[in-house]
């Protein structure tokens, strides 16, 4: 029976249906069902869209379409995680948000999907996120990385903005920072004294295991 | 006045009259049963006073059918607009067409085609070439580049027009995000309209600084471009054309009825420039077929509501070298375009959505631009060019036609011969270097850049009032800690 519904679990992420995710999620966990395992399938569902994504054969309807269902399924189960006080087994902790005056999501969807079928646990704040509610998630969730997108030159100094104030509250050295978007280059990442930055939603995820030496 | 090109056939029609009732009747229906998003209280309030449904708690504004229809017949069908020069004003609308430049956020080093910052000079020389090139009608908001070296980003659109106001004498458009109270007092300093224009941003949403500066332009006169948003068919719009054509169509007709709104005759044109995604990067498919299937569409509706029409479909492709690509890319559409009724059409020297622009891209375009503007001018007959009596006269071989004054007459008439085409014998191209279009660009560029002097240039007056309003933008802008 919790094998059935986690198979469905897994099977309505890859076939992006978002509600259908969320009511499996809330039936795992009214089963008590252990809420590690609906984490592991609904990373394997969308590992296995990010390598289909990869390989060529799935495109960005398909990653967004997981991302989708994942996302409404996530908090439920995260919920019940940090509620039981479990410890679950993550490649770190990923802050991910477009920056203020920035209302450009698909590149940070597509980071998000990639970093999460990494197996990163990732809190994805949306667009036009403030610094200051980027700081504030950076210390609630204890984010190993912060991830900032900007498509447009005129926002992307925002990001910069944000690093000055990660060093005024003393939590620079505790969280490493990477940025991307349209606009962006190596040597402006380099410039606002960005950990890390990559040109690609798929090279972003492989960076994010490279600053976090996993 | 500057003649541009007349496309002198019926235009390229896509759909047919059922289709295009179909789709306005559901533009009509999305305005009116969801409406648009307007985060502009100065439009909220003047919505509501004209009887539409206002919804606060959203900012979302539902729309009378009435009201929408009576609003399209009130922008008129052509309009003049105002350059330096009155040789170069323009009359946009009916079959006419005018080109205008690609924009780039920053130019290409050409060797490596990779992207750096424009410099000032490279900027003002931009403009220069953009003045002495004749299929260049007009000039875009921020052409050719967006910013150059050392120019703080909140001043790039003044030093833009700037540089434009100097640099020639053709009309051109520009202003907002505040900045069109500094760019109308030049345009009035320099004794010049401006298009200004109000910026959507799609799906079905106008944000304040997109919208609060026509205001400002209608009261100074001015005409306004109702600037899609480019609607990202499967992103921004439905991954159909027929459906990203309402979702396009109504969120543009609802500027054009807030523009009508504010003052009722106001001229305007409406831009069109949707295409698909790019479903594996996740940017727009620039350079799509798909984006041509849209723009022909959303012309021949614009035409069923005589309001004037600007493609921004042609500005540029996805290459990032100037090559095969970045050519089928930009002229493809640009032909779809002149052909299906578009009035005004971006174009020259873009590269690569609005990211980079070069000015041996704009000198092969003007060659594009001319070919497309000789095909739309059509064929010419009457008795003369019929040439019945020559045929008869020069009759079968050893007949001839190079030595006839018919042909000196009208082989110029006749034909568009490119400036920078390689056009050599092989024998020919092999013992000049076996140069390209692109060495030939160079040279016009050269040329251009040594000999091209704008027209009328500014009076010292002038010149002092441009400079003025500049140093008091930076003056503002720094106390405003933008700078």
């Amino acid at each position: 029976m919790s094998n059935e519904i986690l198979e469905n679990l897994k099977k309505a992420i890859l076939e992006y249906e978002s509600e259908k995710a969320a009511n499996l999620a809330r039936e795992a966990l009214e089963k008590k069902i252990d809420p590690a395992k609906a984490l592991n399938v609904m990373t394997e569902a969308v590992r296995q869209v990010g390598d289909g994504f990869g390989r060529g054969e799935l495109w960005l309807p398909d990653l967004v379409g997981a991302a989708d269902a994942m996302q409404s399924a996530m908090p439920i189960i995260q919920k019940e995680i940090e509620r039981k006080g479990m410890k679950v087994e993550t490649l770190g902790v990923v802050v991910v948000g477009t920056v203020f005056g920035d209302i450009h999501s698909i590149g940070k969807t597509m980071v998000c999907t990639l970093l999460a079928a990494e197996g990163f646990t990732v809190y994805d704040l949306g667009v036009n996120v403030t610094a200051e509610k980027f700081i504030e998630a950076v210390k609630k969730y204890k984010a190993d990385i912060l991830a900032m997108s900007a498509l447009m030159t005129m926002t992307a100094p925002e990001q910069r903005k944000v690093i000055a104030i990660l060093k005024k509250e003393n939590l620079r050295d505790k969280v490493k920072v990477m940025v991307g978007g349209g606009s962006l280059t190596e040597e402006f990442a380099k410039n606002i004294g960005a950990d890390g930055y990559d040109p690609t939603a798929p090279g972003g995820a492989k960076l994010a295991r490279r600053l976090l030496n996993k | 006045m500057l003649k541009g090109f007349t496309r002198k056939f019926k235009p390229l029609e896509i759909l047919t009259e059922e289709h295009v009732e179909a789709i306005h009747r559901g533009i009509l229906d999305v305005l009116q049963e969801t409406g648009v998003r307007f985060e502009s209280k100065r439009a909220l309030k003047l919505f509501e006073k004209n009887d539409c449904q206002v919804d606060w708690s959203n900012n979302q504004v539902r729309f009378p059918p009435a009201l929408v229809e009576e609003c399209l017949r009130k922008a008129p069908s052509s309009f003049r607009i105002k350059a330096r020069d009155p040789k170069n004003d323009l009359i946009i609308g009916g079959n006419t067409v005018y080109f205008e430049p690609g924009v780039g956020m920053q130019t290409i080093d050409i060797d490596t085609w990779e992207l750096r910052t424009a410099t000032r000079k490279e900027n003002y020389d931009g403009v220069t070439i953009l003045d002495a090139l004749d299929t260049v009608h007009f000039l875009s908001c921020y052409c050719p580049y967006f910013g150059f070296d050392n120019v703080p980003s909140v001043m790039a659109m003044l030093e833009s027009v700037a540089a434009k106001i100097r640099n020639s004498t053709k009309a051109q458009w520009s202003g907002y995000q505040g900045r069109e109270v500094f760019v109308i007092e030049m345009a009035k300093a320099a004794g010049i309209e401006l298009l200004g224009n109000i910026i959507c941003s799609p799906p079905l949403t106008y944000y304040g600084d997109g919208v609060e500066n026509i205001f400002r332009f209608i009261e100074a006169g001015f005409p306004i471009d109702v600037c899609g948003g480019g609607t990202i068919a499967g992103a921004t719009g439905p991954a159909t054309v027929a459906g990203s054509l309402i979702a396009d169509g109504a969120l543009n007709v609802a500027g054009i009825v807030l523009v009508q709104l504010i003052k009722p005759g106001t001229r305007v044109i409406v831009q069109g420039g949707a295409g698909p995604q790019n479903m594996r990067q996740g940017s727009p498919a620039f350079g799509a077929i798909g984006g041509s299937l849209h723009n022909v569409a959303y012309n021949q509706i614009f035409r069923h509501y005589k309001i004037p029409i600007m493609d921004a479909g042609c500005y540029a492709g996805s290459s990032k070298r100037i090559d095969y690509q970045n050519g089928y890319e930009k002229a493809i559409p640009a032909v779809l375009a002149a052909l299906s009724g578009a009035n005004l059409i971006g174009f020259h020297g873009g590269m690569y959505g609005e990211l980079s622009w070069h000015p041996f891209q704009a000198i092969i375009d003007d060659d594009v631009a001319g070919m497309i503007g000789r095909f739309i001018e059509g064929i010419k007959v009457n008795d003369e060019t019929l040439a019945i009596d020559l045929i008869e006269k020069v009759g079968p071989i050893p007949g001839f036609y190079l030595n006839k004054e018919h042909t000196r007459k009208w082989w110029k008439k006749e034909q568009f011969v490119p400036k920078v085409a390689d056009r050599l014998t092989y024998p020919e191209w092999m013992k000049t270097g076996k140069k390209s279009c692109l060495d030939y660009a160079k040279e016009r560029m050269d040329e251009i850049a040594a000999t091209h002097k704008v027209a009328i240039p500014l009076t010292s007056s002038q010149e002092k009032d441009i400079e003025r309003i500049l140093k008091e933008a930076r003056k503002y802008y720094k106390e405003k800690g933008l700078i």
